[in-house]
């Protein structure tokens, strides 16, 4: 670890003037604006090429301001509150969708210390020694928004979403927590600034591959993006949790959910992407790449690239059902974090115990195939199902189609006979003198 | 409504749980039209369905007494207004039949290449469809560029992107106009090529496989039982095509050419690869008509008809492969300008009435995949 | 299964007076123009795709002729997110009460194009028994779109004259009027009573 990290991560927090603590909230709030209004009109883009079109484009330049007319034309609209609704918690329920989105970004880190009015201060709001924790934290708030709004709403398919974005949530949080035991377990901290201060050699996104990947699959589940937007299946639920919401209250929903993709975003560039580091090749060439005000550029950039990954995925991949996405939460994602976790802790253990790298490489590699071995085994050694239940599939119930004299459908159990193939009729040739042909088909047609 | 005690002891009465009773439709995204559907739901889980029909029904059937045997032709190519085409000459057929007419050959094989056209027009647009009804967004616009490419042409000849009109009775409106036949076969090469495309798009995507294999599996008992026909019933292994069966037109003559695409596995994928399927065969028959006429002289399309067009008394059913399954007419006729009666026999009716079969112990996000794989049209329902 | 339910007497609901948001309310001319640009470049469609004209007014939204472009998003699920009704196709009593009542479901302020001759007054199936002879007769129409089915340019064409009748618009004096627009239509048709022993 170079110098430079080491000092930016021991700088304390919460030194900072008090205008210049205003100054960052407000600053961070109009990012996130900025970024949603930005990320909608991206998004429109994006999918648009995708699908041969060009996407919005009378509003400004490039269609640029589409999302701003978007915002002006819902804060126009007619605010409906539903009259089977319970009016309290349909009114607050947006509200608390959206805060948490908001407060998550008080502990992210958009670069290190810079200058700012002639005083010295981190692009971060603040830091906490359990910042990782209070996003989850934080984030799991979020949720309570969305069930609240789809249980308020006093309407079917709002509850069929608002539970199915609940169960989604509270179970993909686990996966995504599991993932970030590795990196705490590498960095020693849960502080924001010092994680991505201990990714100045490497990313952990290279360290600890699975990890990332499992985090980026929880992120999508999280934010309820395709293909795992199944609350708000427009096919199914048509809206899902928001579809009583209207005005002002549906923006809300809507301005909630781009800031949580930035604010996952961030995290995964936090913890996995060295944050606002600058990437490497960039590094070796450019000495000053990490300083200044730099970093925040390395850091908007790598957030825009995690977006574009969510745009790409909702362009191209179909939904997924429910239980196979509960499937994939449960009993892939959680166990294979756990047994990964077990693996990064072993390796940690023996490193600090102070063995040798190739030694740990060859012990941990050792237990995998192990493992392995035994499970193949355990394959041969247990019946196939599916062969058994071949099985016991018994042939079918004999089917009489003209039981007690009149013709009957198969009950159930029975087999139809297969449909006897007609004879196909000579070809003739078209237009030939088929004379024969068009009386004989009518009288067919009178008999 | 059921109400199931999940509980004894203090408190159980108040632990009763209800079936919830979800509305799906008149208007919902997944019924592509105004197909309602009754579900009762315990949890995410359908325990019954019922289709419930007549939001689009128009009367069609009691407008065709009123209208003579040309303006009948205008009507019936709406019903089902994705093959707009097939649907004039089943009608046309009928009449001629009663009529006696022996088409000119010139448009009978005209008249096979448009109905394949009509064909391709009307899969493309459940190809598309289809994957968005799963979530899946783009696939949509390919499918659309295609059939572009193929309403192109048939708008060439006939001026409606939709419903042609083209077909008269005792043959077609006009001939082909000249270097027609080079547009269709150009714009057929360019399906072709493209459709590849969409295959990779759609049915190699794990997502989509996992969402329609083993999903609303359709057996032949079900498909005897409730009359199920076309690409639906073809999935499901019933091996019925009438282009082979009882071929009209000119499939009699196309029959080395016309595969008729079966799957045995009845469910969703099956559905969706049977209709991908015909579609090659499709542009693979249309090329094969191009071919004929081309080699065809010049001559008559249609036949004069006299400015009374009136039906002998008398009544006959014709029945035709339309995209979606068979298409029936029985007209019943008096002698007079405007038939006694018109039945129409519509291939979705029977189609979406096997919902309720299917659709119980599924979940909802299962309901849109079958719904969707059903490929039915709502005014071919209602008529 | 109660396919057709006892028929229920039903009180007609009273609506509380279209209510625009604040916005709309207090804003000043110049500031009108800007909001009056972001009401027409963001028409997010609810589709009423009934009939033959739906699929053409799909055909409008994809890569062809892709009026998306304009700021029409047709991805509005329901009917509380959008500013403009699409209905496109045959309009049959069974399904006027839907319409109506989908239509009061959106928030003010609202369009409605009627897409196609059916639509528009009833097209070929004028002396139908079942269909009602344009949705006008139901929800008040901003824009007609003729034809059977209109070619997409037409919708384009709709959408392009709708977004310049927005432009100028003043919001206040479009809902001045005492009387709301449903009112001018007609009842709806009421269903036929099923016939006795019918056990369905």
């Amino acid at each position: 670890m170079t110098d430079s990290g080491m000092q930016l991560a021991a700088v304390g927090f919460g030194t900072d003037v008090w205008w210049l603590i205003l100054l960052k909230a407000v600053l961070i709030f109009a990012f996130c604006v900025v970024m949603t209004l930005f990320a909608i009109w991206w998004e429109r883009k994006v999918v648009a090429w995708m699908q041969m079109r060009i996407g919005p484009k009378y509003t400004g330049p490039q269609g640029l301001l589409q999302s701003l007319a978007d915002g002006v034309k819902l804060a126009l609209k007619e605010d409906i509150t539903v009259k089977g609704a319970d009016k309290a918690v349909y009114i607050i329920a947006p509200i608390v969708a959206m805060v948490p989105a908001f407060m998550a970004f008080a502990v992210i880190p958009f670069g290190p210390e810079v200058s700012i009015f002639g005083h010295r201060t981190h692009l971060q709001l603040t830091d906490l020694p359990v910042a990782v924790l209070y996003i989850l934290a934080v984030a799991s708030v979020g949720i309570y928004g969305i069930v609240l709004a789809g249980w308020s709403s006093g309407s079917t398919y709002p509850l069929l979403g608002g539970l199915r974005s609940s169960a989604q949530m509270i179970s993909y949080e686990i996966a995504m927590g599991l993932s970030f035991a590795a990196v705490f377990l590498y960095s020693g901290s849960m502080s924001t600034s010092e994680i991505v201060a201990a990714q100045q050699d490497t990313w952990y996104a290279v360290l600890l591959p699975v990890s990332f990947i499992i985090y980026v699959v929880a992120m999508i589940g999280e934010t309820n993006r395709a293909p795992f937007d199944l609350p708000e299946a427009e096919g199914e639920l048509v809206g899902g949790f928001h579809t009583e919401y209207s005005s002002l209250k549906f923006a809300l929903f809507f301005l909630a959910e781009y800031v949580n993709m930035v604010v996952v975003s961030s995290l995964a560039t936090t913890l996995f992407l060295g944050g606002y580091l600058a990437p490497w090749p960039i590094t070796a060439v450019w000495e000053g790449a990490n300083s200044g005000w730099w970093p925040f550029l390395w850091y908007f950039l790598k957030v825009q690239a995690f977006i574009f990954v969510f745009i790409w995925l909702r362009g191209t991949l179909p939904r997924f059902r429910y239980d196979q996405f509960m499937k994939i939460g449960w009993k892939v994602l959680i166990p294979l974090s756990l047994v990964w976790l077990m693996l990064v802790a072993t390796v940690r253990a023996l490193k600090n115990e102070g063995y040798e790298q190739s030694r740990i490489v060859l012990w941990v590699a050792g237990g995998v195939v192990a493992l392995l071995l035994l499970s193949i085994l355990w394959d041969a050694v247990t019946p196939n199902r599916d062969e058994e239940a071949d099985a016991k599939a018994a042939g079918p119930e004999p089917f009489d189609p003209m039981a007690g004299g009149f013709p009957v459908p198969p009950m159930p159990g029975q087999q139809l006979p297969p449909v006897p193939r007609r004879n196909v009729r000579k070809p003739e040739p078209v237009g030939a003198p088929a004379a024969a042909e068009l009386p004989a088909d009518r009288t067919e047609g009178e008999a | 409504m059921t109400a199931r005690t999940v509980g004894v002891g203090i408190g159980a009465d108040q632990l009763d749980t209800t079936d919830m009773v979800l509305n799906i439709g008149p208007q919902h995204p997944s019924t592509h039209g105004v197909l309602r559907l009754r579900l009762v739901l315990d949890g995410e889980r359908i325990v019954s369905a019922e289709p419930i029909v007549g939001y689009m029904h128009r009367g069609a059937e009691k407008l065709f007494e009123v209208r003579d045997y040309r303006q009948i032709v205008m009507l019936a190519n709406r019903h089902d207004w994705l093959s707009a085409f097939a649907n004039e000459l089943g009608v046309v057929l009928a009449v001629e039949r009663m009529l006696g007419m022996e088409v000119p050959q010139r448009a009978v094989w005209a008249r096979t290449l448009l109905a394949e056209l009509n064909r391709v027009l009307n899969h493309l647009m459940f190809l598309g469809s289809y994957p968005l009804e799963l979530g899946a967004i783009t696939p949509i616009f390919h499918a659309f560029r295609e059939r572009e490419e193929i309403q192109a042409v048939m708008e060439e000849i006939s001026g409606g992107r939709m419903h042609f009109m083209f077909n008269r009775v005792g043959g077609l409106k006009e001939d082909l106009p000249a270097g027609w036949i080079g547009r269709v076969r150009h714009a057929v090469a360019t399906v072709r090529t493209r459709l590849s495309g969409l295959d990779d798009l759609v049915s190699g995507n794990e997502i989509f496989r996992a969402r329609t294999r083993g999903v609303g599996v359709l057996t032949p008992a079900l498909v005897a039982a409730y009359g199920v026909s076309g690409p639906i019933a073809r999935a499901s292994g019933v091996d019925f095509d009438l282009r082979r069966d009882e071929p009209y037109l000119a499939y009699g003559e196309l029959a080395d050419v016309l595969r008729v695409v079966t799957r045995e596995e009845g469910d969703c994928l099956a559905r969706f690869e049977c209709l991908l399927e015909q579609v090659h065969v499709s542009l693979d028959l249309a090329d094969a008509c191009c071919d004929r006429l081309d080699e065809l002289p010049q001559g008559p399309v249609n036949l004069r008809l006299p400015k009374v067009l009136k039906a002998p008394e008398g009544h006959t059913y014709a029945w035709t492969e339309n995209p979606l399954g068979l298409n029936g007419y029985y007209l019943v006729s008096r002698g007079e300008k405007t038939p006694w009666r018109l039945k129409l026999r519509s291939a979705s009716y029977n189609n979406v009435q096997v919902l309720t079969e299917l659709l119980p112990g599924c979940l909802i996000a299962d309901m849109v995949a079958i719904l969707g794989s059903l490929f039915f049209v709502v005014g071919d329902i209602d008529k | 299964m109660d396919l057709t339910p006892a028929p229920v007497e039903r009180t007609p609901v009273d609506l509380p007076p279209p209510r625009l948001g604040v916005l709309s309310r207090l804003a000043p001319d110049p500031v009108r123009l800007v909001l009056n640009w972001g009401r027409r470049y963001s028409l997010w469609v609810f589709n009423f795709g009934l009939a033959c004209c739906a699929i053409e007014f799909i055909a409008s939204s994809m890569a062809k002729h892709d009026f998306i472009r304009l700021g029409v998003i047709p991805f509005a699920p329901g009917p509380r997110q959008a500013d403009l009704m699409v209905v496109s196709g045959t309009v049959s009593d069974k399904m006027a009460p839907a319409i109506k009542r989908l239509y009061e479901q959106m928030p003010e302020p609202k369009y409605v194009i009627s897409f196609g001759s059916c639509a528009n007054c009833g097209g070929p199936y004028w002396d139908s028994y079942c269909v009602t002879k344009g949705v006008d007769q139901i929800v008040p129409v901003d824009v007609y779109v003729p034809g059977c089915p209109p070619r997409p340019e037409a919708l384009l064409q709709g959408i392009l004259k709708l977004q310049e009748r927005i432009a100028v618009e003043n919001p206040a004096a479009r809902y001045a009027r005492k009387l709301p627009a449903a009112a001018l239509g007609r009842p709806l048709v009421a269903p036929p009573t099923p016939p006795a022993g019918d056990a369905r």
